[in-house]
């Protein structure tokens, strides 16, 4: 299977003040096209550094970083925002949507940034919010919404652009369990279905379970035994 | 057009602080528009002079007079079409509040040197048949209720004596609109016992070009004499008599300038709050791939909507309210023609967006170069 998310000996060195807090120790590992790939590990462990690195919000200290053949680590901060636009799709712990805008403005902020025609636009909302199995709450404003509603939004709007891969920090740390299992439901059947690529962080080993691998992060490093995966290729390097 | 419903979404987010906001904007350029309008009338008072005239007086002060010989010696130099004397005399009616503008002048050549006042030919024909006669502009005849015709007393404040007039007619002048003018004999006979003195003497010049040569050869016949002169043109005496009572020009642009930069402070603190209640927001747009550049535009067009708003209602405010109340009364007919123009409306505007730019351009500028794993990190 093709490696769509290549790192090479990635490493990651906050500054606070006159201290360096070393977060990411040199970490290489590949993603194949159309994983789901739960990211694990005890808080501090660096797994939401690696998915933002891998999301292009943030850059490695040193290391490369490749996504679908494209250096991403080495991009401009405007060129990464355009990558970002075209190739990747966000789902956040606590949704984040804009409480001023409706459920379908909200799907629609990042087909604002495409060439698409205003009727385009309005057809491609539509199609993301049916496949949440939310058509019927376009113009529902999130605190109009259960917390379950916000966060198929929330997917709806990481996938109204057809990203080439998903992030998802905690997708779901804030629901209860019967949302949170539709969320995975959902998680579930984008990659199945639509064939996204998806990494998710969470600490839940219920929601870990549902990915196809899982892997280990302890104090910037990946657990030993997990690098690697039963699709082929072996995606993980040292 | 395409981030409109974010930019209103915005905008409305906070409705009691944008409100309170607005109306801030509001109140403080309605202030500056009456600022700016009470400078535009001086500054039209002076623009509306007319270009053919000059105005000679004492090279000692305004207020030093000149003897009648003077007038007659300048009607003898060369490029002088008509002369007149012109005295102000600083009466009020009835009460000193009922202040304005009064002249005593030569009645038989006020035509010739004013050419851009119309007067009704029969009711000049009244007014200078009548030694005790006099013209009023028409805001004084609204102002006091006066009819053409009617008999009025002034009281003298500079010369012992009460001038007894009867309305004769009425002057139309596109700015001068609340003077009254009466005969320079009644004036001499009881004002100054038979004296030959005048404030000043007007000169209406046959060929503009010449206007500077003829002012300089006004001065250099009298620069020997015991009544030495100073000439101006129309618009220069307009602006010297205006800085008599201070440099008011000065004095309202920075008031005017205060009020803006306090605006701005206030504007900046809201601005600021308004941007850092939205840290997460901004940072969750620039993952989606909103460009540095993009968020800037979007939070600063947010911001000067804002202010422009502000100074829309103020300025548009200060217009309707000002075309009911009466400000020349209210300033006993200091600010007799005061209005407020479109120019100084358009000002305003673009000073309310200027407001908006300085006041949201730290703010937006941070929020458009904060770091997108900063911002998440507040609640992710």
């Amino acid at each position: 299977m093709e490696t769509l998310v290549e790192i090479h000996d990635v490493r990651k060195v906050y500054k606070r003040d006159q201290f360096e807090i070393p977060v990411l120790n040199g970490i290489t590992l590949g993603v194949p096209r159309g994983d789901f790939l739960a990211l694990m590990g005890p808080s501090g462990s660096g797994k939401t550094t690696l998915l933002n690195l891998i999301a292009g919000i943030d850059r490695p200290t040193s290391g490369r970083i490749l996504v679908d053949g494209q250096e991403v680590s080495s991009y401009s901060e405007t060129a990464l925002a355009s990558w970002r636009a075209r190739h990747v799709g966000f789902i956040f712990q606590m949704y984040n949507l804009i409480p001023v805008l409706n459920a379908a403005e909200n799907v629609e902020l990042p087909l604002l940034l495409t060439k698409l025609n205003r009727k385009q636009r309005k057809q491609h909302v539509e199609n993301a919010l049916a496949i949440v199995g939310l058509a019927d709450r376009m113009t529902h404003y999130p605190r109009q919404l259960s917390g379950g509603q916000e966060q198929r939004v929330a997917i709806a709007r990481a996938i109204v652009t057809d990203p080439t891969i998903l992030v998802a920090d905690e997708p779901t740390g804030d629901l209860d369990a019967k949302n949170a299992d539709e969320t995975l439901d959902l998680l579930q059947r984008l990659n199945a279905e639509f064939e996204k690529t998806i990494v998710m962080v969470t600490h839940d080993p219920k929601a870990a379970g549902r990915a196809k691998h899982a892997l280990h992060l302890d104090k910037g490093v990946l657990a030993e035994g997990q690098y690697g995966y039963e699709a082929e290729p072996a995606v993980v390097r040292t | 057009m395409r981030f409109l419903h974010l930019i209103r979404g915005n905008l409305f987010r906070n409705k009691v602080r944008s409100l309170l906001t607005v109306c801030l904007m509001a109140a403080i350029f309605f202030f500056v528009t009456t600022l700016l309008s009470i400078l535009a009338t001086f500054d039209n008072a002076s623009e509306a002079s007319g270009v053919d005239r000059l105005a000679v007086q004492s090279a000692i002060s305004l207020t030093t007079m000149l003897p009648y010989s003077h007038e007659q010696k300048i009607r003898e130099v060369p490029g002088v079409a008509e002369t007149a004397k012109l005295q102000w005399i600083g009466a009020y009616y009835k009460d000193s509040r009922n202040f304005f503008a009064n002249f005593a002048v030569d009645a038989d050549k006020m035509k010739a040197v004013w050419t851009d006042y119309a007067i009704d030919p029969a009711q000049f024909e009244a007014f200078k048949a009548d030694r005790q006669g006099c013209l009023v502009g028409p805001e004084l005849l609204k102002r006091f209720d006066w009819k053409v015709g009617q008999k009025i007393v002034l009281k003298g404040t500079i010369f012992p004596f009460d001038p007894q007039l009867t309305i004769r007619g009425v002057y139309y002048h596109p700015v001068n609109v609340s003077s009254l003018y009466f005969h320079t004999e009644y004036f001499r006979e009881a004002g100054l016992g038979g004296q030959g003195l005048t404030g000043t003497v007007w000169v209406r010049v046959s060929d503009t070009r010449k206007m500077a040569a003829v002012s300089q050869q006004i001065d250099e016949m009298f620069k020997n004499s015991e009544y030495p002169t100073e000439t101006f043109t129309e618009k220069e005496f307009q602006k010297n008599f205006i800085s008599m009572m201070g440099n008011i020009k000065l004095l309202f642009t920075s008031v005017s300038v205060c009020a803006i930069f306090m605006v701005i402070l206030l504007a900046a603190i809201t601005m600021s709050m308004s941007a850092r209640e939205r840290v997460t927001e901004i940072a969750v747009l620039k993952a989606l791939g909103y460009r540095p550049g993009l968020v800037l535009g979007l939070m600063l067009v947010e911001f000067v909507l804002l202010t422009l708003f502000g100074g829309l209602a103020g300025t548009l405010a200060a217009k309707g309210f000002y075309q009911v109340f009466d400000m020349a009364r209210a300033t006993s007919g200091f600010l007799a023609g005061f209005r407020v123009y479109w120019q100084t409306v358009a000002l305003c505007l673009g000073a309310s967006a200027l407001v908006g730019i300085v006041a949201g351009g730290y703010p937006a500028y941070r929020a458009a170069n904060l770091s997108v794993v900063d911002g998440l990190r507040k609640v992710v």
